[in-house]
């Protein structure tokens, strides 16, 4: 009697062992290795490196097809806010200027479905936009290949631990356009200056919205404002609840200032703050709107 | 068949139901995968995407660190790598001169002269 009781207890024993010796192994000495995998399921910051070189790349190309398809393979549910978002990002994390210029100008691009703003683009890039010239076929005999990855992958046999992520078999490869014309973008030009009177808004503000040529907002502008003994920097975009292309800056009354872009040779001044009156004929101060488009 | 071998049967079974639930059902880090992870015509196209910003720089300690990502292999073999899968798929002549061209800067590049980044 006492041996049959003990019977059923020491396979459950052997089974709890087992699947705990089975974990251990699947997940500290061999976990799973993955393979094969498409770029959406990349770790964040890896996606925002990758998001980054391909505006990189578009630097070179511009070629909007091909930055599109590229990013496409991110999954991102809003690409272009996806960008810009990126690139207020590196911008506050003090990131390259080139990597914050190159996002904010695919964002452009992919929000406003215009061709990159090569104007502010530095002259020594702006040189290397021409494509290779050369179409003969490469040798590449230079760099002697160490494998064939293709081959490789197609005949060795998938040993255990390395999981292949489901995906469309179909090789990516992405498209080119042929005849990429990266068009000269115009300097933006001062459109409007107007009076907001907002009794919600208690300091006075210059507010600045900056359109591109097809009306969308433009991010990552630097918005340069002077005034006698000062001058001060500022970014569209850093408040993208109120657009993309919204930046603003507090202004102290009795100052006059001026404000001009970093790219853009128009300046828009002098400009000092002005008073409102309410309903009940109290004054408060008022903020200056200013819209610059590109024509 | 003896008490052992019924007990060693359960704790392979209860092994490979362990194994089938760490490798299967729930892996480690199924999200969250790095760039050598990635399938190999993306890689192709990230080193493709290194080149093509390598002509707007023209900063090989850049592409380097970028390439770097993709795994421990020297940066010319992951350059090579894509170059022959490239070739084997027929890319576009301008795509495979670019490959090229980052390939034979590789060659030239010394990291001994790159100064570090803070």
């Amino acid at each position: 009697m006492k041996q049959d009781r003990r019977g059923s207890w020491y396979l459950l024993t052997g089974a709890v062992l087992g699947v705990a010796l089975g974990l251990f192994y699947s997940w500290v000495i061999s976990p799973v290795k993955y393979v094969d995998a498409p770029p959406y399921a990349l770790r964040a910051d890896y996606k925002d490196d990758y998001r980054a070189l391909v505006a990189a790349a578009y630097l070179y190309s511009g070629d909007l097809l091909r930055a599109q398809d590229r990013l496409a393979q991110l999954k991102d549910d809003e690409t272009a806010q996806t960008l810009a978002m990126q690139a207020q990002r590196a911008l506050a994390e003090g990131r390259p200027e080139e990597e914050v210029r190159a996002l904010g100008i695919l964002a452009m691009a992919l929000g406003g479905g215009v061709m990159p703003n090569i104007s502010s683009i530095t002259p020594t890039q702006a040189a290397t936009l021409i494509p290779l010239t050369s179409a003969v076929t490469p040798t590449p005999l230079l760099i002697e290949p160490t494998a064939s990855p293709t081959t490789t992958m197609q005949t060795s046999p998938t040993p255990p631990g390395i999981l292949h992520i489901p995906e469309s078999t179909t090789h990516y490869q992405p498209p080119r356009t042929e005849t990429p014309t990266a068009t000269q973008g115009a300097p933006f030009m001062l459109q409007e200056t107007k009076l907001v009177c907002n009794i919600n808004q208690p300091d006075p503000l210059i507010q600045v919205e900056i359109k591109d040529a097809a009306g969308q907002p433009v991010p990552s502008v630097e918005v340069v404002v002077t005034w006698d003994g000062g001058e001060d920097h500022f970014f569209t975009g850093l408040q993208p609840e109120l657009g993309l292309g919204y930046a603003d800056f507090v202004m102290t009354p009795e100052v006059v200032y001026s404000i001009h872009l970093a790219n853009g040779d128009q300046t828009a001044g002098p400009l000092t703050a002005a008073k409102c009156v309410a309903d009940d004929n109290s004054q408060y101060w008022g903020s200056l709107f200013l819209t610059f488009v590109q024509p | 068949m003896s008490r052992w071998t019924k007990f060693l049967i359960a704790v392979i079974l209860g092994a490979a139901a362990g194994l089938f639930y760490g490798w299967v059902v729930n892996p480690v880090e199924y999200v969250d995968i790095a760039l050598e992870s990635l399938r190999v015509d993306y890689k192709t196209d990230y080193v493709l995407m290194v080149a093509e910003s390598y002509q707007v720089d023209h900063d090989l300690g850049l592409a380097v660190r970028r390439l770097a990502l993709l795994g421990s292999s020297a940066p010319t073999d992951v350059v090579a790598n894509a170059l022959s899968y490239a070739l084997q798929h027929e890319y576009a002549s301008q795509d495979l001169s670019l490959l090229q061209a980052l390939g034979e800067g590789l060659l030239t590049w010394n990291p001994n002269q790159e100064i570090p980044t803070p």
